[in-house]
Order: structure tokens, then sequence, then C-alpha cells
């Protein structure tokens, strides 16, 4: 039996394209140690995966979010 | 041969992302913002948004913690290389980020309406999870 797929939660809060500078929007899409979660884990739809990577990716150069997360120093 | 297509208008649109070192007064980081938003020569002046000093997610250098502004403005592509140059050799600028700002980020602006109509539905709305 297939499973029921999964809303993409960045369609359903009306997001066209995805603000690099939203942390807190992508720290809902990583991983406790920081990593992009995967688009079959989170639901997310493919046009927005693209640009959450993307995102996630600024937003670490820019200090937001972390490379590696529990780490210290 | 296709021809090159030839952009009507040569401007683009940019968002900079500047971390400025936080232990610079006020006054003097709105006078450095300002002083570097004229080296684009603007024909209209450049949006600046303040999100202030802020914990840095890891430690960059010497810095903790960084004042973060962002500017929005258009201008054509071709000033970019000198303007670069110059934000590398301010000693006050930790980091910057210079992206094309041609899609509407976020989620568009809602009418009171649909404000409304969401409040309604908000009890099975799970975005407000802290």
């Amino acid at each position: 039996m297939r499973r029921q797929k999964k809303p993409c939660p960045i369609t359903e809060a009306g997001i066209r394209y995805v603000d690099y500078k939203d942390d807190r929007l992508l720290a809902r899409f990583i991983t406790d140690y920081g990593k992009i979660l995967p688009s079959r884990l989170s639901g997310v739809d493919a046009r927005h995966q693209r640009q959450l990577s993307k995102a996630v990716k600024k937003a670490r150069f820019l200090a937001l979010l972390p490379y590696v997360k529990g780490q210290t120093g | 041969m296709a021809k090159l297509k030839i952009r009507r208008n040569p401007t683009r649109q940019y968002e900079a992302v500047y971390i400025i070192d936080s232990a610079i007064e006020d006054a003097a980081i709105l006078e450095k913002l300002e002083k570097l938003q004229s080296l684009l020569n603007l024909a209209t002046p450049a949006e600046i948004e303040h999100w202030g000093r802020r914990q840095l997610a890891y430690k960059i250098g010497r810095h903790d913690t960084g004042y973060y502004a962002i500017a929005r403005f258009e201008t054509a592509p071709a000033v970019l290389p000198e303007f670069e140059r110059a934000l590398k050799l301010d000693e006050g600028i930790i980091r910057y980020l210079i992206s094309l700002a041609e899609h509407e980020l976020g989620a568009p602006k809602l009418s009171d309406d649909e404000l409304a109509s969401r409040r309604r539905a908000g009890d099975d709305d799970d975005d407000d999870e802290d």
C-alpha cells in the first residue's frame, strides 16, 4: 500500500520563493547536526527543495545558520 | 547563429547583506553604510533594512556577534567588482553577500480578508510551533 504524499509545508505556508534570510523557517528544514533535511522526510516539493538548499547555503555563509551544529568552539 | 539577446534595461535588482563589526558604534555604522552606497552611484537610494546586532551562528575570526544590515538597490552589474573590492578592503565589514533579488522572497503580503480566514483556520495551522 502506498503512503499518502505529505503536503509541501512551504507551499502551504504560501511561500513563492524561499528567503535565505528567514533563518527561523530554514531551521525547520535542517537536522540536529545542521544538515539539510531530505525532502522525502520533510515533504517539501522539488521546486521548493531546490530553493531551500540554495537558501540554507547562503544562510550558512552569513552565519545565520551553523555549518555544523552541536560543535563546541 | 542566434543573436545575443540584448537587455533593454542594463540594470538589475540586487540585495546585499553586510555583517559589520559590532564593536563599531551605531553612528559610525550608519556613516559607513552611507559611504558604501555612495560608491554605487545609485539613481534611487538603496533601501536599507537594519537587523542590528545579532549573535553569529559560528565564530568568524574573533567575532561572535555582528551588526546585520541589508541593502536593496538597482545597478548595472559592471559596477559590482569595484564595489566588492571596496567591501573586501574594509576592515569593519566581517562578511558580505550580494545576490540578485529578482524574485519576491518569502510569502506575499496577505490581504485583510486572507488574514482573517487564516486566523479562523488557525486551529489546524502548525506554523507557529516553537
